[in-house]
């Protein structure tokens, strides 16, 4: 009964399970009011702090991690339409909503901009300038300090100068508001057409768009996190991204779905069958895809023994960063392995609903261990491994810092209220899909 | 539930005369509605060697049927975790001692110890890929091995295909068959309940 496009009409929903009676609205204002208030105390206390090095990167952090959930959601919506899937027009009106965030989270990054214009003018009294976070900004600065290493990175300036960062950033934020804005939109516009040229449009797109998604992606991974350490260089680096944007894109999906059930909403519309199909999701990209191509980064690297390949790792593995990488293979891959390869723990809502939130709270982890950490400038002195780790075992993570998790519940929050008020505002979920009635019926076998 | 296409009617001209043992019993049904209404009755009748032959799936059937859900995954863990181990174990003993080994006294093995790129002997990194691709191997290999022995597979006839209007199980017939080793099979009694769940008409299937 599969692989043929239902033509049956729409079936009638009740609407109290896919309108909002009210209590999504007013969630989603408390919570953008919390966000707006938590990303503003968040920004102060980091700042006051101090170090504009460790607060630009905490906050990179969080954006990274709203925008890989907002990248997430957006490339689920694109498989269900390049897949031609007739199991998720129920669900997938959550997933058009987070990646619907896209349209402005442009905003977020606009002290970039700020960065690249005090970079322009080289002139004291100036702010900082984008070599606040990415070395290769200021070659002169960093031949002073590290020689060097600046004579790899000048080599690399074709691509790696301001100017030409910058087009990309608009490149970026542009094709993914436009990804966004268009599958959101034709969606929603189909509520009240009810047309299959939507769902045709969305169809034909959908193999260009996710192109573009997975180019867009990975030179975003290698702008911002990659070229923190501009010698140091993955080709995996770019889907080890996109791992990082599914385990947060899909966790936050199945998480919002089990709570607008758990409110008594989609109730007759979305089914266990359909978290158990998410749950595969998150297992199969965030778990297990994630550790497959993490090790296959790890392993080329150890492998290949090249200095200025290893040193990205060293120093991942000296002091308190050991444990952060060592919580990663065991709680982003292990333990949520084991718990979610289980049919009746995807089926069980609380369960899934603690797989989520964990693989949320990992896939955090994950932006923080790929940002964060700072190879050390006398690295080359060291003879042995062993005298590295021991000069550097006092190597500290800087997870106690609050205004992290100020910014991040700031900038979460910002981002699940927005979602939540898109919500509302056209409904939860595809009820006019042509193949909403194979939706609902939809059986795991 | 399960699906049978018939190729070769022909071909199963089962019997030359002897005396047939009886092997079940076959109900025809002709809609989707009828035999899954009929499914549930059987199950409730507690019978447990019976099986419903349908040209399409007919959503909703096994849970109707009260089948259970198959223990596969179970061994597939395990299978996977055995892979694991002897992928392991084999890296380990090849490359990491020097050990040497008899199995059963004929074959006569000895470990290797050989010096990478100066890595440690025993270095897991360099294992894993090996430990991956036998977790996949034997999982793989033990899924579609083990599906088919719970199948009942490989089987070159069945007593069914001997009969002419099961042919029809292919095209737009719903057949229930109860086999004659249940433990409640009664002929008469049995063939008297198929009856009264609707089916359309009811033979006796031989061996």
């Amino acid at each position: 009964m599969s692989g043929h496009d239902h033509h049956a009409a729409a079936p009638e929903l009740p609407q109290s399970a896919i309108v909002d009676d009210g209590r999504i609205a007013t969630f989603a204002r408390a919570i953008f009011a919390a966000g707006v208030i938590a990303l503003g105390v968040g920004l102060y206390v980091g700042w006051k702090q101090g170090d504009p090095n460790q607060f630009a990167k905490i906050y990179l952090v969080n954006f990274m991690f709203v925008l890989a959930l907002a990248l997430g959601a957006l490339v689920f919506t694109m498989i269900q339409h390049l897949t031609k899937a007739g199991w998720s027009p129920a669900v997938r009106r959550v997933a058009e909503a987070h990646g619907a965030n896209l349209r402005w989270l442009w905003v977020l990054a606009l002290p970039i901009v700020w960065l690249w214009w005090n970079g322009r003018s080289h002139a004291e009294g100036h702010g900082p300038g984008l070599d606040l976070l990415w070395p290769w900004a200021n070659l002169e600065h960093l031949a002073a300090h590290d020689p060097a290493e600046a004579e790899l990175v000048a080599k690399k300036s074709a691509y790696l100068n301001p100017d030409f960062f910058m087009i990309r950033n608009l490149a970026y934020f542009a094709i993914w508001a436009l990804l966004a804005n268009f599958y959101f939109g034709r969606s929603v516009h189909q509520d009240s057409t009810g047309s299959e040229a939507d769902t045709r449009s969305m169809r034909k797109w959908a193999g260009p768009a996710i192109i573009l998604f997975g180019v867009t992606t990975t030179f975003a991974a290698f702008d911002w996190a990659m070229s923190l350490n501009p010698a140091w260089f993955s080709t995996m680096f770019g889907v080890y991204f996109f791992c990082v944007c599914c385990t947060i894109g899909f966790s936050a999906i199945a998480v919002t779905l089990l709570r607008l059930k758990h409110l008594g909403f989609l109730n007759g519309v979305v089914t266990a069958e359909h978290m158990h199909d998410i749950g595969k999701f998150i297992f199969a990209f965030g778990v297990v895809f994630w550790a497959y191509i993490a090790f296959s980064q790890y392993m080329l690297i150890w492998y290949g023994n090249i200095p200025e390949e290893t040193t990205w790792f060293a120093a991942r593995q000296v002091g308190a960063w050991a444990w952060v990488s060592a919580a990663l293979l065991f709680g982003h891959f292990v333990i949520p392995f084991v718990f979610l390869i289980s049919r009746w723990v995807k089926r069980w809502p609380t369960l899934l609903l603690i797989g989520g939130i964990w693989m949320l709270a990992f896939g955090w982890l994950d932006v923080w261990y790929l940002v964060v950490p700072v190879i050390p400038s006398d690295i080359g002195t060291f003879d042995t491994w062993n005298a590295f780790a021991a000069a550097h075992a006092g190597a500290t993570t800087g997870l106690g810092n609050p205004a992290i998790y100020l910014m991040l519940f700031g900038m979460f929050a910002i981002c699940i209220g927005s979602a939540a008020k898109r919500l509302a505002r056209v409904g939860l979920t595809c009820r006019r899909d042509p193949r909403m009635a194979e939706s609902i019926a939809f059986e795991n076998f | 539930m399960s699906t049978l296409t018939i190729e070769r009617p022909t071909a199963t001209k089962a019997h030359d005369g002897s005396t047939s043992r009886l092997w079940g019993l076959m109900a025809e049904f002709k809609t989707p509605a009828a035999i899954f209404e009929a499914a549930g009755r059987v199950r409730d009748a507690g019978y447990r060697h019976w099986d419903c032959h349908v040209p399409f799936p007919v959503h909703g059937l096994d849970k109707q049927m009260g089948v259970k859900r198959t223990i596969i995954p179970v061994i597939v863990f395990f299978a996977g975790l055995t892979g694991c181990s002897v992928g392991f174990l084999l890296q380990a003993f090849t490359n990491g001692t020097g050990a040497e080994w008899s199995f059963w006294a004929i074959v006569w093995v000895t470990g290797y110890p050989f010096l990478i790129s100066g890595k440690p002997l025993l270095s897991i990194p360099a294992f894993v890929p090996v430990m991956f691709e036998l977790t996949i191997l034997l999982s793989a290999l033990t899924t579609a091995g083990v599906m088919l022995l719970f199948n009942g597979l490989p089987r070159w006839n069945h007593p069914l295909l001997a009969k002419k209007r099961f042919l029809r199980a292919s095209d737009d017939r719903f057949f229930i068959v109860i086999e004659a080793r249940d433990s409640r099979f009664i002929r008469s009694k049995t063939e008297d309940f198929l009856k009264s769940l609707g089916a359309t008409h009811v033979e006796a299937v031989e061996d």
